[in-house]
């Protein structure tokens, strides 16, 4: 018999490593046609971060996606980073990017400035439009004020920071201190359907809400938390490591089971946007949290459906069918 | 307020370059007269190095073969500086590398692999993490096998059991796994015109391999450049070292580039994993489902060195009573040696295993209780101002728009309001 | 060593390989194509899939010495004059890359599914798709990917045949 089940899973995450500082910094540097590159140290290890870095450049030196290029993850040639660790990256780096990137724009403002006659103070840029504030139709572009603080200013635009999030070490006693700058926070609820007579389950849906601060990029953190759920799948259902006398005996891809195309489930995602005060355009982070809900979501809903509490990871059919044998066993015996 | 970049669902930087196949990773990376390398697994768990002969290995024309003599600075670790490039003294686990060799082709690498003798005195093994917290456990480093402990307490755990009404305890137990990026870990090393001891690799922190690199070596950072390639996929595993010095010291003492492939049994075997936890959650609450009171103990099998091992601890520990307001919280974790595979980084550091714990024991109270699950979530969930067993203070706390959201979009499609 | 010539994304090649050389390893070692993967190396992950004759295969398992005289098309021969072919494109707006190991041969396998079945239901993505492994995405936009170039391929087939 098939039987269907819900079950729910909430977490919270923090971003940043625990205590110890984990700067990040940045170069940006305004070319005198008004397209710009950033120098991060930080590596795109396929999250994305990269992507998110540029945007947040754009954005703050006022220019379009495009007009930026990326210099990245090269210990002689960039910045230094602690590391694409710790979903980290869009709020340590992404704060580093930002405050460079600010640098660099009041340099070309200020080449801005003389010709449009205003004080720098008065000014912004936008979609690579130096404008007055509150009377946009007084612009420049920005390629212009950039070529302008070259050549005439003698002060080519650039910007230079670093980013460490505020945090202090544990009491060794008492455990107490702030390791993190924020949280994240998350709820997940699968739908399961478990065969009583294999104990195969098939997770039928997956409906997960992420709280990630602003997300700088709506398409990357659907990305995350989707992948997320695949490996929070994985670890719930399939996964196990076999070790023999310290040996790996499922040591290949066909006996140690990641996640198919088959075995996803139907995700429908939400972002919750709490834009958070220190972080980049109140970004925070979306990486590790994702897979967080997904196993105890997952193993709650076969509790619901059959009535096993699964306790050990991960939930094998053999183990699901082992514990509604024993569940079977007193009934049979008939009510004491 | 309204951005013009920052919301936007830009594709990646990069995405023409991926479809196209364009984008060059660690493994593709290529140099001419470069060596292949290879390296020398221990058979053994456990065992005493007797003797390492590369002699033969080395006489085969083109091949250039090293051991832990060739090692400069033999010890790397972050918390712990337990860990040796090629083993020395002992072999404490199957991954660990005792010899490796650099030849013009693969098949001729194996080939010099095939020809080293290492000579090996057996030792007794500990597998089982309960096991290796006992008196007479084989000790894996120095005299204990308890590489850290964590401590974390918040408000008065005594206080909080006689508070309580109803008090459960479940223990769960979670598994070993693999990161398994689809990309191998990979690592080329060369000299530059410089003389710039330059290494493209896979992985996720260039600036610590740097650093790392420049300890073992005893070479200044400003002649070592790390420079990571695109990588494919990490997840925790790319976090540390690797092959990153044996191709560095193959290189210099070859003189020509010299790369590693990481097998895909090297990389079950002989990377880090996500460590097995036994968690133990004992949780005191009121008859109307109040809580009132939680210890947590969490055993973790670090494997044969502690990596990232105290730091994950230390970050399951810190969550492991979950998003819930506890009055009183006691957490106790205790990382031990034993000759597994290594633990280390994966994506959630430590605290996917404690919330499989937490979250599966809040079903359970909430049945013990005679409440809905997410009723008794939402009873007990964090909110503005409630404070963590760390003490420190949360604010901008979303979990029950969290849940409220998850729970619409949980429905039916006919009846989800938007 | 034996002669081996076959045809690369429509370009005639001779090149000289050992009798157990993997095509995989010809590919990428000795013609330089690097954008076919290799993840696993036992036909597992299909990182490392191309098209033989058409069909996708894994080209960790097969041997070079067999594809003697026939086509192979890898990842560099998709994009035709330029252009990206539309799997690409469809995978670059979805999101459906991260890392993007797997990509290419995602695309491929893709592109050989919907030749042979120009308007699969998604049940039929998945099933078609399930060789092929990928660690970041989960899959969903990807498989969004897919339909969205069978759905755009329908579309235009509809438009351009007048009886229809
Ligand atoms: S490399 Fe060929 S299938 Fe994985
Ligand atoms: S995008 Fe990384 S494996 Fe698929």
């Amino acid at each position: 018999m098939k039987r269907r089940g819900r079950g729910i899973a909430c977490m919270l995450y923090p971003v940043g490593a625990t205590s110890y500082p984990n700067p990040g910094s940045a170069f940006v540097k305004v070319n005198p046609d008004g397209t710009a590159v950033v120098f991060a140290g930080a590596t795109d290890v396929g999250q994305g971060s990269t992507t998110v870095l540029a945007q947040i450049a754009a954005e703050a030196l006022g220019v379009e996606f495009a007009a930026i290029t990326m210099v990245t993850a090269d210990t002689e040639h960039t910045p230094y980073d602690f590391g694409s660790v710790a979903s980290r990256v869009t709020y340590v780096v992404g704060n580093a990017v930002r405050q460079a990137a600010h640098q660099a724009k009041q340099v070309f403002l200020a080449a801005a400035a003389e010709v449009l006659k205003l004080d720098v103070s008065g000014l912004d840029s936008a979609a690579g439009w130096v404008y007055a504030k509150g009377f946009p139709e007084r612009r420049l572009p920005v390629a212009e004020a950039a070529a302008r603080a070259y050549a005439l200013s003698g002060r080519p635009p650039l910007g230079a920071s670093t980013f460490n999030a505020a945090t202090t070490f544990l009491d060794p006693e008492t455990g107490h201190g702030k390791p993190y700058p924020c949280y994240v926070f998350a709820t997940q609820i699968a739908e399961v359907e478990v065969d009583t007579e294999t104990g195969e389950v098939v997770v039928v849906s997956i409906a997960a809400a992420h709280d990630c601060g602003r997300a700088v990029n709506p398409l990357l953190v659907e990305g995350q938390i989707e992948g997320g759920i695949a490996q929070g799948l994985g670890y719930g259902l399939l996964e196990e490591m076999v070790l023999e006398e310290g040996k790996v005996k499922n040591d290949q891809l066909v006996d140690y089971v990641i996640p198919t195309m088959c075995d996803m489930p139907e995700m429908r995602l939400a972002i919750v946007e709490e834009p958070e005060p220190t972080g980049p355009y109140g970004a925070k982070g979306i990486g590790e949290p994702s897979l967080l809900p997904t196993a105890p979501a997952i193993l709650n809903a076969i509790y619901d459906a059959v009535g096993v509490r699964i306790r050990e990871l991960p939930a094998t059919p053999g183990k699901i069918l082992a514990a509604l044998q024993d569940m079977r066993v007193p009934s049979e015996r008939g009510p004491s | 307020m309204e951005f013009a970049v920052v919301g936007k669902r830009i594709p990646r930087h990069d995405a023409v370059s991926h479809v196209t196949g364009r984008t060059l990773y660690g493994v593709d990376i290529v140099r001419p007269r470069m060596l292949h390398a290879r390296i020398l697994r221990s058979p053994h768990a456990h065992a005493r190095i007797v003797a390492v002969d590369v002699s033969r290995a080395s006489r085969l024309p083109g091949v250039c073969a090293i051991t832990a003599a060739d090692v400069p600075c033999n010890r790397y670790g972050f918390t712990h500086v337990d860990q040796p490039v090629l083993a020395d003294d002992r072999v404490r686990h199957r991954g660990d590398a005792v010899a490796a060799v650099a030849a013009p082709t693969p098949e001729r690498a194996d080939e010099a692999l095939q020809a080293i003798k290492v000579e090996y005195e057996p030792l007794p093994a500990i597998f089982d993490p309960i096991a290796a917290l006992g008196p007479d456990a084989p000790r894996v480093h120095g005299d204990t096998n308890v590489a850290a402990r964590v401590n974390i307490r918040y408000g008065d755990i005594e206080r909080g059991w006689q508070e309580s009404h109803e008090i459960i305890e479940e223990t769960f137990r979670t598994q070993m796994v693999e990161h398994c990026h689809l990309e191998p870990h990979a690592a080329l090393a060369e000299l530059d015109s410089r003389g710039v001891l330059t290494v493209h690799a896979s992985v996720q922190r260039p600036f610590l391999i740097a650093a790392d690199l420049s300890k073992i070596l005893g070479l200044p950072m400003n002649r070592i450049r790390v420079i990571a390639a695109a990588v494919g996929g990490g997840f925790g595993g790319k976090n540390e070292i690797t092959m990153e010095p044996i191709v560095c010291l193959l290189a210099l003492k070859a003189g020509r580039p010299v790369k590693a492939v990481y097998s895909r049994e090297e990389e079950f075997q002989a990377t880090t994993v996500r460590h097995p936890y036994i968690i133990t959650c004992r949780t005191g609450l009121k008859r109307e489902g109040a809580l009132v009171a939680r210890q947590v103990s969490i055993l973790s099998d670090t494997g044969a060195y502690v990596s990232w091992g105290a730091w994950t601890l230390s970050k399951a520990s810190i969550h492991a009573a979950g998003p819930y307001n506890i009055p009183h919280v006691k957490t106790e974790g205790v990382l031990v040696y034993t000759n597994n595979c290594v633990g280390g980084a994966m994506r959630g550091f430590g605290v996917p295993q404690v919330a499989f714990a937490y979250e599966s024991h809040t079903d359970t109270l909430a049945e013990a209780v005679g409440l809905d699950p997410v009723e008794f979530r939402l009873k007990n969930m964090m909110k503005d101002g409630c404070v963590l067993p760390t003490g420190q203070v949360l604010d901008k706390v979303t979990l029950q728009q969290t849940v409220v959201r998850a729970v619409g979009l949980a429905r039916p499609e006919e009846d989800r309001t938007p | 060593m034996p002669d081996l010539a076959f045809v690369l994304n429509e370009r005639p090649v001779e090149i000289e390989v050992a009798p157990h050389a993997l095509l995989v390893d010809v590919l990428r070692d000795h013609l330089g194509h690097t954008g076919t993967k290799v993840g696993c190396g036992t036909g597992e992950c299909g990182a490392c899939t191309v098209l033989l004759d058409g069909r996708p295969v894994n080209s960790c398992l097969v041997l070079a010495v067999r594809v003697g005289g026939r086509r192979v098309v890898t990842i560099e021969g998709l994009a035709a004059d330029g252009g990206l072919h539309p799997l690409q494109q469809a995978f670059m707006d979805h999101g459906a890359v991260q890392c993007g190991y797997c990509t290419p041969g995602m695309i491929l396998s893709a592109k050989a599914l919907l030749d042979t079945c120009p308007a699969p239901s998604e049940a039929e993505i998945r099933e078609g798709m399930a060789g092929n492994l990928c660690r970041c995405t989960g899959y969903a936009k990807i498989v969004q990917a897919i339909g969205a170039v069978a759905h755009a391929l329908a579309c235009s087939s509809r438009t351009a045949s007048p009886g229809a």
